[in-house]
């Protein structure tokens, strides 16, 4: 037993190590965000004094501020989409045999293989006729129908692991179906919930292409096209860029540790049954 | 009850908000740029149509051939390499130690930082003047040191390796999910039975576990044949057209050469490509899943 413990240990330091081997990318963005702005090209010695003035030169940005709060309501409304048309759709074909809804499904997964460089024209024309270019809406928009394909197969997946005696024994009580939906089902698909959440939210958090084509005001960018504006406007001092680009992680990693479990467990019921 | 009408109402007015959006801003957009690929638009002036010749004219680039060689190498990488190691990492990962739930983080970490960051980093470290040089010359390799993502020899491995770093940990953790859903008592039935390690994973693991390598093969091989971000922001397709991607080719004809009617030609038939081997793989994967 007592090996058994010991070389566990082992293994746990072999891994530390080896993770942070493999962080030196992102521990690099790290140093130099606290780093004076003399040495912030000089990677391989640790600081002379920490700083933080390059934080402060963020937080102290106008544009900062707004562009923070375009990518939260972009990314939270999006995924809000994902989720409730989703997982209606993904109950609605979990529940029907083949026909009508098994062609519905294909045509949902379909743009698995579709390539984004072919759509971009289209849809700036479609987005200037209908005049949403240049609109966060038409981001949320874009980012809920580019979800759809895999969220689709996820959720399906994930209804057809659970028993119809639920609605059934629902329904005996005089429930309504879309009541019955809402409030018996939807909380049951949470770890379905939880693995869209996961397989989205860091593409759409950190997307920078569709804000560079899509959105051109000033005052619509998201944190993705100010780390850009930045690295146009500062080919000297790098700092600020480190220091957004670490304010720009922070919040996907603090929600990866908090809802892996969750992620887990909707991914197995997916795979399986999908 | 199921199959009663209104039920199947419930089920149409359900599946109609995916599909509205989903048929406005992804199917209308492809299927316009289907019609595109059959003209000779240069996205301003308006478009003749001129057939199948953008699909004739595809047979005879050469850019083409070396951009698919290019997105072939990456695949083969990616699958034959990044998807093992995935499934190693995984192994180590799902070992009871107590600092799992950071270790996964740390490996997933990669996965959830963003191209721009990841860019910054990246060049950081490959650049002549960058960390990896002066790691070299810091251990007396001089005769080592490389413009990493500026040679024709290196530069696609350089962007490979970001890849494999890239997924690695995302991929490690879909084939974590898998391992918890394997059952405790099999494995501990076949350790009683006096199975080592390794043959518990080949005879149990693996085939349990055959459907998140279905996934994982699937993610990969999609991933692969789209690639177009990390190469456009290192190297833009360069030094010549060594890190040039069948995406990233499609991306210039549209934008840079402004030949709109080819690029889609081009796309659709990139689209044929992706649809027949991520198919293939899909049928090969999904007949060797047992069921529990």
């Amino acid at each position: 037993m007592r090996k058994i413990r010991l070389s566990l240990g082992i293994a746990e330091l072999v891994m530390l190590l080896a993770a942070c081997l493999f962080l030196v990318p992102f521990l690099n963005v790290l140093l130099a965000s606290f780093k004076p702005s003399s040495e912030v090209f000089d990677a391989l010695h640790f600081p002379s004094s920490w700083e933080f003035a390059h934080y402060g030169a963020i937080l102290g940005e106008g544009r900062f501020a707004q562009s923070l709060f375009n990518t939260v309501v972009i990314t939270s409304l999006s995924l809000g989409l994902v989720v409730l048309f989703t997982s209606m759709a993904g109950y609605a074909i979990g529940r029907s045999g083949r026909g009508l809804f098994q062609i519905v499904f294909f045509i949902l997964i379909s743009g698995m293989i579709i390539p984004l460089q072919s759509t971009i024209i289209p849809i700036f024309k479609l987005a200037t006729a209908i005049s949403l270019i240049n609109t966060r809406t038409l981001m949320i928009l874009l980012y809920t129908a580019g979800a759809i394909p895999f969220a689709t197969i996820i959720y399906t997946g994930f209804v057809k692991g659970i028993p119809s005696e639920m609605e059934e024994a629902a329904a005996m009580e005089g429930c309504g179906k879309t009541r019955t939906f809402f409030t018996i089902i939807f909380p049951l698909l949470l770890p379905a919930t939880g693995t869209v959440i996961v397989t989205n939210v860091f593409t759409i958090w950190n997307d920078f292409f569709g804000p560079l084509i899509y959105l051109y005001s000033p005052g619509k960018q998201t944190l993705m096209t100010l780390i850009y504006q930045f690295k146009q406007e500062r080919t000297t001092d790098w700092g600020p860029i480190f220091a957004l680009s670490v304010i720009a992680t922070i919040p996907l990693i603090l929600l990866f540790f908090f809802v892996q479990d969750k992620f887990l467990k909707g991914l197995t019921a997916g795979a399986v049954k999908g | 009850m199921r199959s009663s009408r209104s039920f199947y109402r419930l089920k149409v007015f359900f599946v109609l908000p995916a599909l509205l959006l989903y048929g406005i801003f992804t199917l209308y957009p492809f299927l316009s740029s289907l019609l595109y690929s059959f003209t000779n638009w240069d996205g301003l002036q308006s478009p003749d149509y001129v057939g199948l010749a953008n699909y004739q004219a595809l047979f005879h680039d050469k850019a083409i051939v070396q951009a698919a060689k290019n997105t072939l190498y990456v695949l083969a990488v990616m699958v034959l390499i990044g998807n093992p190691l995935s499934l190693i990492l995984a192994l180590l990962l799902n070992l009871p130690l107590r600092s799992r739930g950071l270790l996964r983080t740390l490996f997933f970490l990669p996965a959830l930082m963003s191209l721009m960051v990841i860019s910054i980093s990246w060049g950081f470290i490959l650049q002549y003047d960058g960390l990896l040089n002066a790691i070299l010359t810091l251990f007396g390799f001089e005769n080592g040191i490389q413009d990493w993502l500026g040679t024709m020899d290196y530069a696609l491995p350089a962007v490979i390796l970001i890849l494999l770093w890239q997924g690695t940990g995302f991929g490690a953790v879909i084939y974590l999910a898998g391992l918890q859903s394997v059952p405790r008592e099999l494995q501990e039935s076949a350790q009683i039975d006096g199975a080592t390690g390794l043959q518990r994973i080949y005879h149990i693991t693996i085939p349990l576990i055959m459907p998140f390598i279905t996934i994982n093969t699937f993610l990969g091989i999609a991933g692969s044949l789209k690639l177009f971000d990390v190469p456009f922001v290192l190297t833009n397709g360069g030094p010549g057209t060594a890190t040039t991607t069948l995406g990233l080719l499609i991306y210039k004809y549209a934008f840079v050469h402004e030949s709109y009617g080819y690029a889609t030609a081009a796309g659709m038939l990139f689209m044929v490509l992706i649809a027949v081997v991520t198919f293939l793989q899909l049928s090969i994967t999904r007949r060797r899943e047992v069921e529990m």
